[in-house]
């Protein structure tokens, strides 16, 4: 029995939130504080000829400015993961060219703001223009302009990502029915709520500190380091609370080299804050692209053959290209069982915004289109679509995408229970009529705790326990805002035997806690919580070792809940965790440290999502009425926190699969819709009832607890669901994302126009 | 340099005699000069609510708000909101309690909305609280849990006599 695993205690850093109290990167103020902007291209490709800076120094108020030849040239990842195979090495500070709209080419520091910004308008850029490519048909075609030097060539991110298993042909060769289709996906953006921000500052030995907003602070420790020539231990990256980043913040973004550099050369701090807009230019975006399926079937449903071919769109750098690729192509090994597999992805530079990590990276993508095309082939089959997924559903011993064999039943958990809750098959089938029109459909998903294969991950974790007997965690992790340090602390506190409120984490401060890979890849608590768990036992071995010698026991029979130590069998014998450390005899207690380092692999979270929808068939608008979201994620720490993300990734794949899609003018490159007016998320009003059902049937042996992630899951079974949901509202069947008001009406005529011939 | 004007404006009830640009908006005079950063910047241009305050109890995007234009008028902030200062609001408490703020970049703005909203109407249907709220975008909670916290709330301050804590 658990005491603190598995209840919702009161997350720890709310308290901040819901009084104003807690510091953002943002809300760091120092003294002499200068404020940092950054001049942007206004093209989406050309060369730098020159860069005047004259009138612009001469504004008074300006401290000081940098451009391409005022900053070290250094070849750096995107995005700083340790030397993995799952980003790119292509990006400089400031280049002599521009390769997006949008682009930093200079930066400026002043006194306030509104000078800052007056002085980047000063500065006068010559561009000479360079043919450019938005598309990634553009982007291939023979002659087409080379956006890089480095690189496989064509334009291509990372050579082709292939995965062959067993014999496709031998696969085609037994279907009886072969389904295959095309599916598009649009551009959307975390949209995360807290631009990205920094300040930094310099001491006068020559450190560097930077607060900052991201998933990572030890991968821009890293980085950072790196480029600007500096040891580790001359940078100090400091994060306390974010606002959101939902895997766009593991990139290393220009301002936060150029704050550093600013704040060098003006011998004063400086923060470089993001408007909304730049957040749009300068951000990071999911992979807009293509996936084309072909799939075999045996007449009774089984899967004979799969083929895939994944196109993304990296836009202007690599970022998480090479990782979102191979993620996302990997993926469609599996979900549904099929023993022949050929799957092929590539990613493609582009003049447009950089597309980079985001939740469900590159899996939102593939399974839209496996998810779709199962419904598809349901149809044809004359099968129930959900029964048809759930006889093919992957199950214990399946390969999993990361070629290790699967745990437990758990998609085939999901959907079933799925079913039982909306009465699924007793659902009206009758053909919909009448302007208002509604549909059920659902979708499923699996997602992978933690980034292994492509990242050999590593989590940390020191725990101390004082003289007190109270218990302080130090922890590298992030809180994005998903609540990850209360769900370690309950770990720490679980495993040690005392409560949560003894309990203390201790994070944001890379020159004080374990160091961390970041807060991605749904692996915090699932990975981190494994070093706490490790840490946990040490400090727990030492203090029923202590307590053994004081009670005259043996260790082993000694167990801890709840701060109090007893001995197993005898009631009445008893000692507080603080007594059987405290200082004796002017001794002073004992040093109590355990620390934790896991390697782990990979384990899967699974997910059926249930959807009905109603169309409007006079204005195209599609309202979602409900979703029954069921997951299995092992063993549950901290159930609201869990249920909050699910409901969370459904507002956002709600918004990518209706209305969201960040777009660029195939003219010129200019991003159209870059503001909260013009860009459509769901909203309060747009929101449906989520009635959200967490199963544990599946634990993982890898994570603490049998516990697994959660984060990224909820965001990729609800698109498919809906489209599915919508086909059968209305009969049409949508091929892409977002699936707007106007293509509905389009479809609706062209239907109506088809019967009437 | 730019000609600045006495104001006073009278924020969580104490009077702050500040000297402002008249460009600058109540936002940035809040953040930046009376050293209240509880209510943050998510666009700048009133597209998010996460700046929300009350000025003279109605709720404002406090980024279109010129801070001259407060002067002499009492403006209420997310820091403002506990009954006392070892008491917190009950929309702070069922905040915590219920998971409804993640990120928490919202939910100043968000809780300051809630209170205007249960101040002017105490006892909200679901729609009414959707409504409410539909000039604040969070982006993390899916509003489930937002709603349910403001509901919990309306029901424990009609369950106390209209006592918010």
């Amino acid at each position: 029995m658990t005491s603190v695993i598995g209840k919702s205690v009161k997350r720890t850093d709310t308290l901040g939130k819901v009084t104003g109290g807690a510091v953002y990167a943002g809300d760091v103020v120092l003294p002499g504080l200068l404020h940092g902007k950054t001049k942007r291209s206004t093209v989406a490709h050309a060369r730098i000829k020159a860069i005047d800076t004259t009138k612009a120094l001469a504004l008074p108020g300006v401290k000081a400015i940098l451009t391409h030849g005022d900053v070290p040239r250094v070849l750096h990842y995107g995005s700083p993961h340790p030397r993995s195979a799952s980003v790119t090495q292509d990006q400089y500070i400031l280049d002599t060219k521009v390769r997006y709209f949008g682009e930093g080419v200079a930066a400026v520091a002043a006194t306030s703001e509104e000078i800052a910004e007056l002085a980047c308008e000063l500065i006068e850029v010559e561009y000479e223009p360079l043919p450019a490519v938005f598309t990634v048909e553009d982007a291939l075609k023979p002659g087409a302009p080379a956006i890089h030097d480095v690189g496989p060539g064509g334009n291509l991110v990372l050579d082709p990502f292939v995965v062959t298993r067993g014999d496709v042909e031998k696969g085609f060769a037994e279907a009886d029915l072969i389904v295959e289709g095309e599916y598009g996906m649009g551009r959307p953006t975390p949209a995360y709520m807290e631009p990205n921000v920094c300040v930094c500052q310099w001491d006068p030995l020559g450190k560097l500190t930077i607060w900052t907003s991201t998933q990572s602070p030890f991968m821009v420790r890293g980085t950072l380091a790196e480029v600007l020539g500096l040891p580790l231990n001359k940078v100090r990256v400091l994060v306390d609370h974010m606002g959101g980043g939902f895997g766009a913040k593991q990139d290393l973004f220009q301002h936060e080299f150029l704050c550093a550099l600013l704040a060098q050369r003006t011998r004063r701090p400086v923060r470089m804050e993001f408007t909304r807009k730049e957040t749009f230019l300068g951000g990071r975006t999911r992979h807009p692209g293509t996936v084309w399926i072909r799939q075999g079937f045996k007449r009774d449903g089984t899967i004979t053959a799969r083929e895939a071919k994944v196109v993304f769109n990296s836009g202007a750098y690599g970022s998480h290209g090479p990782g979102v690729t191979a993620v996302g192509t990997a993926a469609l090994t599996s979900l549904y069982r099929c023993e022949n597999v050929r799957l092929e992805g590539r990613c493609v530079y582009t003049n447009t915004p950089i597309a980079g990590a985001f939740r469900g990276y590159g899996v939102v993508q593939t399974y839209y289109a496996l998810d779709i095309l199962m419904d598809e082939a349901a149809e044809t089959l004359g099968m129930d679509p959900a029964a048809l997924k759930l006889k093919n559903a992957v199950r214990e011993g399946d390969v999993a995408p990361s070629n290790h064999p699967l745990t437990g039943h758990g998609l085939e958990d999901c959907i079933r229970r799925g079913m039982d809750e909306t009465g699924w098959a007793s659902r009206s089938s009758k053909p919909k009529a009448g302007r208002l029109r509604r549909g059920w459909g659902m979708g499923c998903e699996m997602h992978g705790s933690s980034a292994y294969p492509g990242i050999k991950e590593q989590g940390n974790a020191v725990v101390r326990m004082n003289e007190d007997g109270s218990v302080t965690l130090l922890t590298g992790t992030t809180g994005l805002g998903t609540g990850a340090h209360t769900a370690l602390a309950q770990i720490t506190a679980e495993e040690l035997g005392v409560t949560f409120e003894d309990v203390a984490v201790v994070h944001g401060d890379t020159d004080v806690v374990p160091w961390d890979i970041g807060a991605f890849a749904s692996h915090t608590t699932f990975m981190a919580g494994r070093a706490c768990q490790m840490a946990a036992a040490q400090v727990k071995a030492k203090v029923l070792a202590r307590a053994a010698d004081r009670l005259e026991v043996s260790a082993a029979d000694l167990e801890i809940r709840d701060s109090v130590i007893t001995v197993k069998g005898v009631p009445g014998m008893s000692l507080t965790v603080r007594e059987a450390i405290a200082a004796e005899k002017g001794i002073p207690a004992p040093q109590l440290l355990g620390e934790g380092s896991y390697h782990p692999t990979k384990s899967y979270s699974f997910g059926a999502h249930f959807v009905e929808v109603e169309v409007d068939t006079e204005t195209g608008q599609v309202s979602v009425l409900q979703v029954v979201p069921v997951h299995e994620i092992g063993k549950v720490i901290h159930p609201i926190a869990a249920a909050g993300q699910i409901e969370g990734g459904i507002q956002q794949g709600i918004g990518h699969t209706l209305s969201e899609d960040f777009v660029v003018d195939h003219r010129d490159g200019r991003p159209l819709n870059a503001s909260f007016v013009d860009y459509k998320m769901p909203l309060a009003m747009d929101m449906p009832p989520i009635r959200t059902i967490i199963l544990e049937t599946a634990p993982s042996d890898g994570g603490p607890f049998g516990a697994k992630g959660v984060g990224e899951d909820p965001i990729i079974a609800i698109g498919p669901a809906i489209a599915n949901a919508i086909h059968d509202a209305i009969g049409v069947r949508f091929r892409h994302y977002p699936i707007t008001p106007e293509q509905i009406l389009a479809a609706l005529e062209e239907k109506a126009g088809a019967q009437a011939a | 340099m730019t000609t600045t004007v006495p104001v006073t404006i009278t924020i969580n009830g104490e009077p702050r005699d500040l000297a402002v640009a008249p460009h600058r908006t109540l936002l940035d005079v809040l953040r930046n000069e009376a050293g209240l950063t509880g209510t943050k910047k998510g666009c700048d241009v009133g597209d998010c609510g996460a700046c929300t305050v009350l000025l003279d109890d109605v709720p404002v995007n406090s980024c279109l708000v010129l801070a001259v234009e407060a002067a002499g008028r009492n403006v209420t902030t997310i820091e403002g909101i506990a009954p006392a200062p070892d008491r917190l609001h009950l929309l702070q408490e069922n905040f915590m309690a219920l998971g409804a703020s993640q990120c928490g970049f919202c939910t100043p703005g968000i809780i300051v909305m809630a209170k205007a909203l249960l101040d002017q109407n105490p006892d909200p249907t679901e729609e009414e609280i959707r409504f409410g709220l539909a000039g604040n975008i969070c982006r993390c909670t899916g509003y489930t849990k937002i709603i349910e916290a403001i509901q919990v709330t309306a029901r424990q301050m009609a369950a106390a006599g209209g006592e918010t804590a």
